[in-house]
Protein backbone atom coordinates (compact mmCIF):
# COMPACT_ATOMS: atom_id res chain seq x y z
CA UNK A 1 0.00 0.00 0.00
CA UNK A 2 2.06 2.57 1.26
CA UNK A 3 4.47 1.70 -1.88
CA UNK A 4 1.83 1.92 -4.46
CA UNK A 5 1.31 5.33 -2.95
CA UNK A 6 4.70 6.47 -2.95
CA UNK A 7 4.41 5.29 -6.52
CA UNK A 8 1.84 6.73 -7.55
CA UNK A 9 2.66 10.38 -6.26
CA UNK A 10 5.44 11.13 -8.20
CA UNK A 11 3.97 10.35 -12.02
CA UNK A 12 0.84 12.68 -10.90
CA UNK A 13 3.35 15.43 -9.62
CA UNK A 14 5.45 15.29 -12.78
CA UNK A 15 2.48 15.07 -15.14
CA UNK A 16 0.69 18.42 -12.82
CA UNK A 17 4.09 20.19 -13.45
CA UNK A 18 4.04 19.01 -17.19
CA UNK A 19 0.86 20.59 -17.48
CA UNK A 20 2.27 24.00 -15.85
CA UNK A 21 4.84 23.70 -17.73
CA UNK A 22 3.31 23.78 -21.39
CA UNK A 23 1.17 26.43 -19.89
CA UNK A 24 3.60 28.49 -18.68
CA UNK A 25 5.51 28.05 -21.95
CA UNK A 26 2.29 29.30 -23.71
CA UNK A 27 1.59 32.55 -21.84
CA UNK A 28 5.93 33.07 -22.49
CA UNK A 29 5.57 32.51 -25.94
CA UNK A 30 2.54 35.15 -26.54
CA UNK A 31 4.43 37.53 -24.01
CA UNK A 32 7.61 37.30 -26.08
CA UNK A 33 5.79 37.56 -29.07
CA UNK A 34 3.95 40.96 -28.08
CA UNK A 35 7.36 42.29 -26.66
CA UNK A 36 9.17 41.28 -29.96
CA UNK A 37 6.13 43.30 -32.03
CA UNK A 38 6.00 46.34 -29.72
CA UNK A 39 9.68 46.97 -30.26
CA UNK A 40 9.67 46.41 -34.31
CA UNK A 41 7.05 49.03 -34.39
CA UNK A 42 8.68 51.00 -31.93
CA UNK A 43 11.36 51.03 -34.62
CA UNK A 44 9.24 51.45 -37.32
CA UNK A 45 7.69 54.87 -35.60
CA UNK A 46 10.94 56.08 -34.76
CA UNK A 47 12.05 55.79 -38.68
CA UNK A 48 8.53 57.40 -39.51
CA UNK A 49 8.47 60.35 -36.93
CA UNK A 50 12.08 60.99 -39.06
CA UNK A 51 11.01 60.52 -42.18
CA UNK A 52 8.44 63.20 -41.38
CA UNK A 53 9.77 65.68 -39.48
CA UNK A 54 12.57 65.63 -42.27
CA UNK A 55 10.10 65.67 -44.94
CA UNK A 56 10.21 70.06 -45.77
CA UNK A 57 14.23 68.96 -46.11
CA UNK A 58 13.45 66.01 -48.25
CA UNK A 59 11.41 67.92 -50.85
CA UNK A 60 13.53 71.13 -51.01
CA UNK A 61 16.66 69.37 -51.55
CA UNK A 62 16.23 65.59 -52.53
CA UNK A 63 19.49 63.92 -52.95
CA UNK A 64 20.73 67.34 -53.90
CA UNK A 65 21.73 67.21 -49.97
CA UNK A 66 24.28 64.57 -50.11
CA UNK A 67 25.94 66.34 -53.03
CA UNK A 68 26.00 69.82 -52.59
CA UNK A 69 29.01 71.13 -49.72
CA UNK A 70 27.19 74.07 -48.25
CA UNK A 71 25.12 74.25 -44.80
CA UNK A 72 24.58 77.43 -44.05
CA UNK A 73 21.67 78.55 -42.00
CA UNK A 74 21.38 81.68 -42.54
CA UNK A 75 21.00 81.70 -45.98
CA UNK A 76 19.00 78.56 -45.29
CA UNK A 77 20.81 76.11 -47.79
CA UNK A 78 21.61 72.59 -46.43
CA UNK A 79 23.34 69.78 -47.21
CA UNK A 80 24.64 66.81 -45.16
CA UNK A 81 27.85 65.94 -46.95
CA UNK A 82 30.33 68.05 -45.09
CA UNK A 83 28.99 66.22 -42.16
CA UNK A 84 28.91 62.87 -43.87
CA UNK A 85 32.04 63.36 -44.71
CA UNK A 86 33.19 64.02 -41.03
CA UNK A 87 31.62 60.52 -40.02
CA UNK A 88 33.02 58.68 -42.57
CA UNK A 89 36.71 60.32 -41.73
CA UNK A 90 36.50 60.70 -37.92
CA UNK A 91 35.56 57.05 -37.73
CA UNK A 92 37.92 55.46 -40.10
CA UNK A 93 40.65 56.95 -38.36
CA UNK A 94 39.46 56.19 -35.16
CA UNK A 95 39.34 52.61 -36.61
CA UNK A 96 42.97 52.62 -38.26
CA UNK A 97 43.81 53.60 -34.72
CA UNK A 98 41.73 51.57 -32.67
CA UNK A 99 42.14 48.50 -34.62
CA UNK A 100 45.23 47.23 -34.25
CA UNK A 101 45.68 48.56 -30.88
CA UNK A 102 42.49 46.19 -29.71
CA UNK A 103 43.44 43.30 -31.42
CA UNK A 104 47.25 43.18 -29.29
CA UNK A 105 45.65 43.93 -26.23
CA UNK A 106 42.91 40.94 -26.76
CA UNK A 107 46.02 38.49 -27.93
CA UNK A 108 48.52 39.58 -24.86
CA UNK A 109 44.79 38.80 -22.60
CA UNK A 110 44.39 35.70 -24.07
CA UNK A 111 47.33 33.88 -25.04
CA UNK A 112 50.63 36.26 -23.92
CA UNK A 113 50.21 37.05 -20.41
CA UNK A 114 49.72 34.88 -17.13
CA UNK A 115 45.82 34.41 -16.68
CA UNK A 116 45.35 36.52 -13.60
CA UNK A 117 47.17 39.39 -15.06
CA UNK A 118 44.81 39.09 -18.57
CA UNK A 119 42.24 39.20 -16.76
CA UNK A 120 43.52 42.39 -14.82
CA UNK A 121 43.85 43.76 -17.91
CA UNK A 122 40.55 42.93 -19.43
CA UNK A 123 38.92 44.53 -16.75
CA UNK A 124 40.99 47.71 -17.28
CA UNK A 125 39.78 47.61 -20.79
CA UNK A 126 36.01 47.00 -20.14
CA UNK A 127 36.19 49.68 -17.46
CA UNK A 128 36.78 52.43 -20.79
CA UNK A 129 33.53 51.47 -21.99
CA UNK A 130 31.81 52.54 -18.73
CA UNK A 131 32.69 55.79 -19.19
CA UNK A 132 30.08 58.27 -19.80
CA UNK A 133 30.93 60.12 -23.51
CA UNK A 134 30.19 63.95 -22.05
CA UNK A 135 33.41 62.95 -19.13
CA UNK A 136 35.29 61.45 -22.86
CA UNK A 137 34.67 64.74 -23.93
CA UNK A 138 35.87 67.09 -21.08
CA UNK A 139 39.26 64.95 -21.03
CA UNK A 140 39.77 65.32 -24.86
CA UNK A 141 38.57 69.12 -24.32
CA UNK A 142 41.06 69.69 -21.30
CA UNK A 143 43.85 67.36 -21.42
CA UNK A 144 44.06 65.90 -25.06
CA UNK A 145 43.49 68.63 -27.20
CA UNK A 146 46.45 70.60 -25.81
CA UNK A 147 48.59 67.36 -26.39
CA UNK A 148 47.24 67.62 -30.20
CA UNK A 149 47.95 70.85 -30.41
CA UNK A 150 51.60 70.98 -29.08
CA UNK A 151 53.39 67.43 -29.59
CA UNK A 152 50.91 65.49 -31.69
CA UNK A 153 50.84 67.86 -34.22
CA UNK A 154 54.45 69.27 -34.69
CA UNK A 155 55.25 65.82 -34.38
CA UNK A 156 52.89 64.79 -37.80
CA UNK A 157 53.94 67.33 -39.75
CA UNK A 158 58.38 67.30 -39.05
CA UNK A 159 57.54 63.71 -39.84
CA UNK A 160 54.64 62.96 -42.68
CA UNK A 161 54.09 66.69 -43.33
CA UNK A 162 54.28 66.61 -47.00
CA UNK A 163 50.77 64.81 -46.88
CA UNK A 164 47.77 67.42 -47.26
CA UNK A 165 46.37 65.81 -44.42
CA UNK A 166 48.94 66.35 -41.98
CA UNK A 167 49.28 70.35 -43.10
CA UNK A 168 47.74 73.54 -41.94
CA UNK A 169 47.19 74.95 -38.40
CA UNK A 170 45.90 73.11 -35.66
CA UNK A 171 43.74 74.65 -33.19
CA UNK A 172 44.22 71.37 -30.72
CA UNK A 173 40.06 71.21 -31.22
CA UNK A 174 39.60 69.20 -34.85
CA UNK A 175 39.04 65.94 -36.43
CA UNK A 176 42.04 64.27 -35.25
CA UNK A 177 41.44 65.24 -31.70
CA UNK A 178 37.80 63.55 -32.61
CA UNK A 179 39.30 60.39 -33.80
CA UNK A 180 41.47 59.61 -30.83
CA UNK A 181 38.75 59.79 -28.50
CA UNK A 182 36.43 57.99 -30.47
CA UNK A 183 39.46 55.25 -30.83
CA UNK A 184 39.37 55.08 -26.88
CA UNK A 185 35.90 54.91 -26.73
CA UNK A 186 35.51 51.73 -29.69
CA UNK A 187 38.34 50.25 -28.26
CA UNK A 188 36.73 48.17 -25.47
CA UNK A 189 34.34 47.01 -28.30
CA UNK A 190 36.60 45.33 -30.79
CA UNK A 191 38.74 44.61 -27.80
CA UNK A 192 36.10 42.38 -25.64
CA UNK A 193 34.93 40.82 -29.44
CA UNK A 194 38.24 39.74 -30.32
CA UNK A 195 38.53 38.38 -26.96
CA UNK A 196 36.16 36.34 -27.27
CA UNK A 197 36.97 35.44 -31.03
CA UNK A 198 40.60 34.41 -29.68
CA UNK A 199 39.22 32.21 -26.76
CA UNK A 200 36.94 30.34 -28.95
CA UNK A 201 40.31 28.73 -30.54
CA UNK A 202 40.98 25.47 -28.99
CA UNK A 203 44.11 24.38 -27.14
CA UNK A 204 44.89 21.66 -29.50
CA UNK A 205 45.29 23.95 -32.51
CA UNK A 206 47.82 25.90 -30.29
CA UNK A 207 49.92 22.37 -29.56
CA UNK A 208 49.02 21.42 -32.67
CA UNK A 209 51.26 24.50 -33.80
CA UNK A 210 53.83 24.32 -31.33
CA UNK A 211 54.77 20.71 -31.47
CA UNK A 212 55.48 21.86 -35.01
CA UNK A 213 58.44 23.96 -33.99
CA UNK A 214 56.82 27.43 -34.17
CA UNK A 215 57.70 30.04 -31.53
CA UNK A 216 55.35 31.47 -29.61
CA UNK A 217 54.63 34.27 -32.12
CA UNK A 218 54.15 31.77 -34.95
CA UNK A 219 51.99 29.80 -33.09
CA UNK A 220 49.58 33.13 -32.26
CA UNK A 221 49.89 34.02 -36.06
CA UNK A 222 49.22 30.38 -37.47
CA UNK A 223 46.79 28.66 -34.44
CA UNK A 224 44.87 31.77 -33.62
CA UNK A 225 44.94 35.27 -35.61
CA UNK A 226 44.69 32.94 -39.03
CA UNK A 227 41.25 31.32 -37.89
CA UNK A 228 40.05 34.33 -36.42
CA UNK A 229 40.23 36.61 -39.52
CA UNK A 230 36.31 36.76 -39.51
CA UNK A 231 35.98 37.20 -36.38
CA UNK A 232 38.29 40.40 -36.08
CA UNK A 233 36.70 41.45 -39.28
CA UNK A 234 33.06 41.08 -37.62
CA UNK A 235 34.34 42.96 -34.06
CA UNK A 236 36.16 46.11 -36.42
CA UNK A 237 33.23 46.63 -37.97
CA UNK A 238 30.91 46.64 -34.86
CA UNK A 239 33.29 49.07 -33.37
CA UNK A 240 32.90 51.23 -36.89
CA UNK A 241 29.43 51.17 -36.00
CA UNK A 242 29.67 52.59 -32.66
CA UNK A 243 31.97 55.16 -34.16
CA UNK A 244 29.46 56.13 -36.33
CA UNK A 245 26.94 56.93 -33.90
CA UNK A 246 29.15 58.49 -31.06
CA UNK A 247 28.07 61.99 -30.95
CA UNK A 248 28.78 63.98 -26.94
CA UNK A 249 32.63 63.43 -26.98
CA UNK A 250 33.04 64.22 -30.57
CA UNK A 251 30.49 67.22 -30.46
CA UNK A 252 32.87 68.75 -27.73
CA UNK A 253 36.21 68.38 -29.39
CA UNK A 254 35.72 68.23 -33.13
CA UNK A 255 35.12 72.22 -33.36
CA UNK A 256 31.91 72.40 -35.16
CA UNK A 257 32.99 73.85 -38.79
CA UNK A 258 30.27 72.58 -41.87
CA UNK A 259 33.04 73.31 -44.12
CA UNK A 260 35.52 70.04 -45.65
CA UNK A 261 39.13 70.82 -44.99
CA UNK A 262 41.61 67.97 -46.29
CA UNK A 263 43.39 68.77 -43.25
CA UNK A 264 42.80 66.47 -39.78
CA UNK A 265 43.81 69.47 -37.52
CA UNK A 266 41.46 71.62 -39.14
CA UNK A 267 37.70 71.97 -37.34
CA UNK A 268 35.11 69.77 -38.85
CA UNK A 269 31.92 68.18 -37.82
CA UNK A 270 29.83 64.83 -37.53
CA UNK A 271 26.39 63.83 -38.94
CA UNK A 272 25.44 63.16 -35.05
CA UNK A 273 27.47 66.21 -33.65
CA UNK A 274 25.84 69.04 -35.99
CA UNK A 275 22.72 67.37 -34.53
CA UNK A 276 23.49 68.15 -31.07
CA UNK A 277 25.04 71.51 -31.59
CA UNK A 278 22.42 72.95 -33.45
CA UNK A 279 19.14 71.50 -32.64
CA UNK A 280 18.41 74.23 -29.88
CA UNK A 281 18.84 76.94 -31.87
CA UNK A 282 17.55 75.47 -35.33
CA UNK A 283 14.50 77.78 -34.96
CA UNK A 284 13.47 78.11 -38.56
CA UNK A 285 11.36 74.95 -39.72
CA UNK A 286 14.16 74.21 -42.78
CA UNK A 287 16.77 74.09 -40.23
CA UNK A 288 15.17 72.04 -38.19
CA UNK A 289 13.85 69.72 -41.04
CA UNK A 290 17.36 69.47 -42.58
CA UNK A 291 18.90 67.80 -39.38
CA UNK A 292 16.32 65.48 -38.87
CA UNK A 293 17.20 64.41 -42.50
CA UNK A 294 20.65 64.32 -41.19
CA UNK A 295 19.52 61.97 -38.27
CA UNK A 296 17.79 59.99 -41.12
CA UNK A 297 20.65 59.48 -42.45
CA UNK A 298 22.71 58.70 -40.11
CA UNK A 299 20.05 55.81 -38.79
CA UNK A 300 20.11 54.21 -42.05
CA UNK A 301 24.16 54.48 -42.32
CA UNK A 302 24.55 52.98 -38.81
CA UNK A 303 21.51 50.58 -39.43
CA UNK A 304 23.69 48.78 -42.60
CA UNK A 305 26.86 48.85 -40.94
CA UNK A 306 25.68 47.15 -37.64
CA UNK A 307 23.86 44.98 -39.15
CA UNK A 308 26.44 43.87 -41.44
CA UNK A 309 28.85 43.16 -38.59
CA UNK A 310 26.30 41.08 -36.69
CA UNK A 311 25.95 38.66 -39.40
CA UNK A 312 29.56 38.92 -40.06
CA UNK A 313 30.52 37.84 -36.43
CA UNK A 314 27.56 35.55 -36.57
CA UNK A 315 27.97 34.33 -40.15
CA UNK A 316 31.62 32.98 -38.67
CA UNK A 317 31.38 32.16 -35.10
CA UNK A 318 32.21 28.59 -34.47
CA UNK A 319 28.52 27.57 -33.34
CA UNK A 320 27.06 28.94 -36.22
CA UNK A 321 29.82 26.99 -38.77
CA UNK A 322 28.99 23.95 -36.91
CA UNK A 323 25.67 24.21 -36.95
CA UNK A 324 26.45 24.44 -40.91
CA UNK A 325 28.60 21.91 -41.08
CA UNK A 326 26.03 19.75 -38.94
CA UNK A 327 23.74 20.59 -41.81
CA UNK A 328 26.09 19.38 -44.62
CA UNK A 329 26.80 16.16 -42.59
CA UNK B 1 70.87 -5.00 -29.64
CA UNK B 2 72.78 -4.11 -27.16
CA UNK B 3 75.29 -2.39 -29.34
CA UNK B 4 72.78 0.64 -30.26
CA UNK B 5 73.35 3.56 -28.61
CA UNK B 6 70.54 4.97 -27.03
CA UNK B 7 68.80 8.04 -28.43
CA UNK B 8 66.97 9.40 -25.66
CA UNK B 9 66.98 8.37 -21.59
CA UNK B 10 64.59 9.33 -19.76
CA UNK B 11 64.87 8.87 -16.29
CA UNK B 12 62.63 9.51 -13.04
CA UNK B 13 60.45 11.48 -15.07
CA UNK B 14 57.37 12.86 -13.58
CA UNK B 15 54.01 14.88 -14.51
CA UNK B 16 51.29 16.53 -13.11
CA UNK B 17 47.81 18.61 -13.58
CA UNK B 18 47.95 20.94 -10.56
CA UNK B 19 47.71 18.44 -7.69
CA UNK B 20 46.85 15.28 -9.58
CA UNK B 21 50.04 13.26 -10.26
CA UNK B 22 49.52 11.98 -13.89
CA UNK B 23 53.11 10.29 -14.08
CA UNK B 24 55.03 9.11 -11.31
CA UNK B 25 58.58 8.62 -12.07
CA UNK B 26 59.48 7.01 -15.59
CA UNK B 27 62.57 5.63 -16.30
CA UNK B 28 63.23 4.44 -20.24
CA UNK B 29 65.82 4.12 -22.89
CA UNK B 30 65.23 4.91 -26.39
CA UNK B 31 67.71 3.01 -28.96
CA UNK B 32 68.33 4.52 -32.34
CA UNK B 33 66.57 3.10 -35.14
CA UNK B 34 63.99 1.20 -32.93
CA UNK B 35 60.53 1.78 -32.51
CA UNK B 36 59.18 1.50 -28.95
CA UNK B 37 55.09 1.02 -27.98
CA UNK B 38 53.48 1.85 -24.58
CA UNK B 39 50.63 0.41 -23.34
CA UNK B 40 48.38 0.46 -20.57
CA UNK B 41 44.80 1.26 -19.76
CA UNK B 42 43.14 4.05 -20.52
CA UNK B 43 43.89 7.28 -18.57
CA UNK B 44 47.16 5.77 -16.86
CA UNK B 45 49.20 8.64 -18.13
CA UNK B 46 50.50 7.74 -21.48
CA UNK B 47 49.30 10.73 -23.47
CA UNK B 48 50.75 12.57 -20.98
CA UNK B 49 54.02 10.68 -20.38
CA UNK B 50 54.36 11.43 -24.05
CA UNK B 51 53.66 14.62 -24.29
CA UNK B 52 56.50 15.17 -21.66
CA UNK B 53 59.02 14.46 -24.18
CA UNK B 54 58.08 17.06 -26.47
CA UNK B 55 57.69 20.10 -23.98
CA UNK B 56 53.66 19.87 -24.73
CA UNK B 57 52.48 18.99 -21.30
CA UNK B 58 54.06 22.13 -19.61
CA UNK B 59 51.80 24.08 -22.19
CA UNK B 60 48.76 23.16 -20.30
CA UNK B 61 47.97 25.82 -17.90
CA UNK B 62 48.76 24.25 -14.23
CA UNK B 63 50.92 21.37 -15.67
CA UNK B 64 54.50 20.94 -14.43
CA UNK B 65 57.43 17.95 -14.87
CA UNK B 66 60.51 16.87 -13.20
CA UNK B 67 62.83 14.24 -14.13
CA UNK B 68 65.56 14.51 -17.08
CA UNK B 69 65.28 13.25 -20.49
CA UNK B 70 68.35 12.95 -22.06
CA UNK B 71 68.21 13.63 -26.11
CA UNK B 72 71.77 12.34 -27.21
CA UNK B 73 73.00 13.22 -23.84
CA UNK B 74 71.37 16.79 -23.84
CA UNK B 75 68.80 16.75 -21.23
CA UNK B 76 65.47 18.68 -23.01
CA UNK B 77 64.33 19.98 -19.39
CA UNK B 78 67.62 21.99 -19.15
CA UNK B 79 67.48 25.43 -18.82
CA UNK B 80 69.88 26.41 -22.03
CA UNK B 81 67.26 24.27 -24.22
CA UNK B 82 64.68 26.25 -26.49
CA UNK B 83 61.70 23.89 -26.71
CA UNK B 84 60.89 25.31 -30.15
CA UNK B 85 64.51 23.99 -31.28
CA UNK B 86 63.42 20.91 -29.27
CA UNK B 87 60.43 20.17 -30.98
CA UNK B 88 62.12 20.04 -34.82
CA UNK B 89 63.84 17.90 -33.75
CA UNK B 90 61.30 15.55 -31.20
CA UNK B 91 57.84 15.39 -33.67
CA UNK B 92 54.54 14.32 -32.65
CA UNK B 93 51.21 13.00 -33.98
CA UNK B 94 48.48 14.09 -31.42
CA UNK B 95 45.63 11.52 -29.97
CA UNK B 96 42.96 13.72 -30.96
CA UNK B 97 43.23 14.57 -34.87
CA UNK B 98 44.07 18.53 -35.03
CA UNK B 99 44.47 20.52 -38.16
CA UNK B 100 44.43 23.64 -38.84
CA UNK B 101 41.05 24.79 -39.89
CA UNK B 102 42.38 28.01 -41.86
CA UNK B 103 44.75 25.74 -43.93
CA UNK B 104 44.35 23.54 -46.81
CA UNK B 105 45.26 19.88 -46.84
CA UNK B 106 48.48 21.17 -48.98
CA UNK B 107 49.16 23.69 -46.67
CA UNK B 108 48.50 22.02 -43.19
CA UNK B 109 51.32 19.01 -44.70
CA UNK B 110 54.13 21.51 -45.58
CA UNK B 111 53.46 24.26 -43.12
CA UNK B 112 56.36 22.87 -40.63
CA UNK B 113 58.49 23.75 -43.59
CA UNK B 114 57.12 26.71 -43.88
CA UNK B 115 57.53 27.72 -40.20
CA UNK B 116 61.35 26.20 -40.63
CA UNK B 117 61.54 29.12 -43.88
CA UNK B 118 61.11 27.09 -46.61
CA UNK B 119 59.69 29.04 -49.35
CA UNK B 120 60.46 26.74 -52.38
CA UNK B 121 57.51 26.12 -53.54
CA UNK B 122 58.52 22.89 -55.96
CA UNK B 123 60.35 21.40 -52.73
CA UNK B 124 56.89 21.86 -51.35
CA UNK B 125 55.14 20.02 -53.42
CA UNK B 126 57.24 17.34 -53.71
CA UNK B 127 57.95 17.32 -49.90
CA UNK B 128 53.52 17.51 -49.50
CA UNK B 129 53.30 14.65 -52.01
CA UNK B 130 55.74 11.72 -50.27
CA UNK B 131 54.61 12.44 -47.17
CA UNK B 132 50.97 11.92 -47.80
CA UNK B 133 52.07 8.98 -49.75
CA UNK B 134 54.09 7.71 -46.95
CA UNK B 135 50.73 8.43 -44.66
CA UNK B 136 48.83 6.13 -46.95
CA UNK B 137 46.51 9.62 -48.00
CA UNK B 138 48.00 10.53 -51.31
CA UNK B 139 45.43 8.87 -53.46
CA UNK B 140 42.29 9.97 -51.65
CA UNK B 141 43.85 13.85 -51.38
CA UNK B 142 45.66 14.46 -54.76
CA UNK B 143 42.60 16.27 -56.32
CA UNK B 144 41.81 18.18 -53.74
CA UNK B 145 44.92 19.80 -52.07
CA UNK B 146 43.63 22.93 -52.13
CA UNK B 147 40.39 22.16 -49.85
CA UNK B 148 40.31 22.76 -45.94
CA UNK B 149 42.23 20.49 -44.00
CA UNK B 150 39.01 20.14 -41.48
CA UNK B 151 36.67 18.83 -44.59
CA UNK B 152 38.47 15.62 -44.11
CA UNK B 153 36.87 12.42 -42.28
CA UNK B 154 38.28 12.00 -38.85
CA UNK B 155 40.44 8.50 -40.08
CA UNK B 156 41.71 10.70 -43.29
CA UNK B 157 42.60 13.99 -40.20
CA UNK B 158 44.55 11.61 -38.50
CA UNK B 159 47.07 10.46 -41.81
CA UNK B 160 47.00 14.46 -42.18
CA UNK B 161 48.83 14.93 -39.09
CA UNK B 162 50.52 11.76 -39.92
CA UNK B 163 52.09 13.45 -43.27
CA UNK B 164 52.60 16.73 -40.91
CA UNK B 165 54.52 15.71 -38.73
CA UNK B 166 56.99 13.59 -41.23
CA UNK B 167 57.31 16.57 -43.43
CA UNK B 168 59.58 18.19 -41.10
CA UNK B 169 61.85 14.68 -40.71
CA UNK B 170 62.17 14.50 -37.18
CA UNK B 171 64.75 12.30 -35.75
CA UNK B 172 62.27 11.41 -32.64
CA UNK B 173 58.68 10.94 -33.83
CA UNK B 174 56.20 10.41 -30.73
CA UNK B 175 52.67 9.13 -32.12
CA UNK B 176 49.79 8.72 -30.14
CA UNK B 177 47.53 6.37 -30.59
CA UNK B 178 48.21 7.13 -34.83
CA UNK B 179 46.01 3.97 -36.16
CA UNK B 180 42.80 4.36 -33.48
CA UNK B 181 40.46 5.84 -36.10
CA UNK B 182 41.68 3.73 -38.96
CA UNK B 183 40.46 0.83 -41.06
CA UNK B 184 42.51 -2.23 -41.14
CA UNK B 185 44.11 -1.99 -44.17
CA UNK B 186 45.08 2.14 -43.44
CA UNK B 187 46.26 1.01 -39.95
CA UNK B 188 48.57 -1.52 -42.14
CA UNK B 189 50.12 1.02 -43.87
CA UNK B 190 50.87 2.97 -41.31
CA UNK B 191 52.49 -0.04 -39.31
CA UNK B 192 54.59 -0.73 -42.94
CA UNK B 193 55.41 3.15 -42.30
CA UNK B 194 56.94 3.38 -38.52
CA UNK B 195 58.76 0.27 -40.07
CA UNK B 196 60.32 2.55 -42.85
CA UNK B 197 60.78 5.22 -40.43
CA UNK B 198 62.22 2.72 -38.18
CA UNK B 199 65.18 2.23 -40.79
CA UNK B 200 66.60 6.15 -39.89
CA UNK B 201 64.81 7.43 -37.13
CA UNK B 202 63.55 6.35 -33.07
CA UNK B 203 59.67 5.94 -32.86
CA UNK B 204 57.68 5.90 -29.49
CA UNK B 205 53.98 4.93 -29.87
CA UNK B 206 51.51 4.94 -27.73
CA UNK B 207 48.50 2.01 -28.97
CA UNK B 208 45.99 0.17 -27.39
CA UNK B 209 45.95 -2.60 -30.12
CA UNK B 210 48.21 -5.13 -28.64
CA UNK B 211 48.62 -7.18 -31.68
CA UNK B 212 49.80 -3.98 -33.34
CA UNK B 213 52.29 -2.93 -30.32
CA UNK B 214 53.86 -7.14 -30.68
CA UNK B 215 53.83 -7.03 -34.47
CA UNK B 216 55.65 -3.05 -34.73
CA UNK B 217 57.51 -2.82 -31.17
CA UNK B 218 61.16 -3.90 -30.59
CA UNK B 219 60.25 -2.78 -26.88
CA UNK B 220 57.28 -2.33 -25.08
CA UNK B 221 56.41 -0.33 -21.38
CA UNK B 222 53.53 -1.07 -19.49
CA UNK B 223 52.24 1.42 -17.89
CA UNK B 224 49.58 1.72 -15.04
CA UNK B 225 48.15 4.61 -12.95
CA UNK B 226 50.55 6.76 -13.58
CA UNK B 227 54.16 4.15 -13.00
CA UNK B 228 56.01 2.06 -15.30
CA UNK B 229 55.21 -1.61 -14.58
CA UNK B 230 57.43 -3.48 -16.71
CA UNK B 231 59.65 -2.50 -20.13
CA UNK B 232 61.37 -4.95 -22.17
CA UNK B 233 61.71 -6.30 -25.61
CA UNK B 234 58.42 -6.80 -27.33
CA UNK B 235 58.50 -10.83 -27.48
CA UNK B 236 59.65 -11.01 -23.74
CA UNK B 237 56.48 -8.66 -22.85
CA UNK B 238 53.88 -10.13 -24.92
CA UNK B 239 54.85 -14.03 -24.32
CA UNK B 240 56.33 -14.41 -20.76
CA UNK B 241 56.16 -11.03 -18.54
CA UNK B 242 57.77 -10.36 -15.78
CA UNK B 243 55.21 -8.71 -13.88
CA UNK B 244 51.54 -10.41 -12.92
CA UNK B 245 50.12 -7.27 -13.65
CA UNK B 246 51.80 -7.16 -17.01
CA UNK B 247 50.13 -10.44 -17.94
CA UNK B 248 46.71 -9.76 -16.60
CA UNK B 249 46.58 -6.76 -18.69
CA UNK B 250 48.00 -8.04 -22.04
CA UNK B 251 45.79 -11.22 -21.86
CA UNK B 252 42.54 -9.21 -21.00
CA UNK B 253 42.03 -10.03 -17.65
CA UNK B 254 42.41 -6.47 -16.14
CA UNK B 255 42.15 -2.93 -17.95
N1 LIG C 1 44.31 18.66 -19.06
C1 LIG C 1 44.20 17.85 -17.99
N2 LIG C 1 43.89 18.37 -16.78
C2 LIG C 1 43.78 17.57 -15.70
N3 LIG C 1 43.94 16.25 -15.72
C3 LIG C 1 44.24 15.67 -16.89
C4 LIG C 1 44.38 16.44 -18.09
N4 LIG C 1 44.67 15.60 -19.10
C5 LIG C 1 44.70 14.37 -18.56
N5 LIG C 1 44.45 14.41 -17.23
C6 LIG C 1 44.43 13.25 -16.33
O1 LIG C 1 45.69 12.63 -16.34
C7 LIG C 1 45.55 11.24 -16.36
C8 LIG C 1 46.32 10.67 -17.52
O2 LIG C 1 45.73 11.09 -18.73
P1 LIG C 1 46.28 10.65 -20.14
O3 LIG C 1 45.58 11.45 -21.16
O4 LIG C 1 47.76 10.73 -20.10
O5 LIG C 1 45.82 9.13 -20.21
P2 LIG C 1 46.06 8.06 -21.36
O6 LIG C 1 46.83 6.96 -20.76
O7 LIG C 1 46.62 8.70 -22.56
O8 LIG C 1 44.58 7.56 -21.64
P3 LIG C 1 43.89 7.15 -23.02
O9 LIG C 1 44.35 5.78 -23.32
O10 LIG C 1 42.45 7.16 -22.71
O11 LIG C 1 44.29 8.13 -24.04
C9 LIG C 1 44.07 10.93 -16.41
O12 LIG C 1 43.64 10.52 -15.13
C10 LIG C 1 43.43 12.21 -16.80
O13 LIG C 1 42.21 12.36 -16.13
MG1 LIG D 1 45.95 9.12 -24.42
Amino acid sequence: MLNQQTHNATPTKSIAKKLSGAYGDKVAKVFMQTVALAILALLFLMVYLLFEMSLEAIKEFGFGFLTSTDWDPIMEEFSALPFFYGTLVTSILALLIAAPISVMVAIFITDILPVKLGQVLGLFVEMIAAIPSIVFGLWGLFFLAPIVREQITPLLKSTLGFLPIFQGPSFGIGVLTASIILAIMILPTITSISREVFKSVPQHQKEAALALGATREEMIRLAVLRPSFSGITGAIVLGFGRALGETMAVAMVIGNSSRISASLFAPGATMSSVIANEYAEASAGLHLSSLCYVGLLLFLVTLVVNSSARFIVWKFSPIARSARKDKRA
Amino acid sequence: MTSKKNVLEVKNLQAWFGKFHAVKGVSTDYPEKSITAIIGPSGCGKSTYLRCLNRIHEEVPGARSSGQALLLGQDIFAPEVDPVELRQNIGMVFQKPNPFPALSIFENVVVGLKLQGIKNKAKLLETAERCLRKAALWEEVKDKLHQQGTSLSGGQQQRLCIARALAVNPPVLLMDEPTSALDPIASAKIEELMQDLKEDFTVIVVTHNMQQAARVADYTSFLMLGELVEHGPSEIIFTNPKQSKTEDYITGRFG
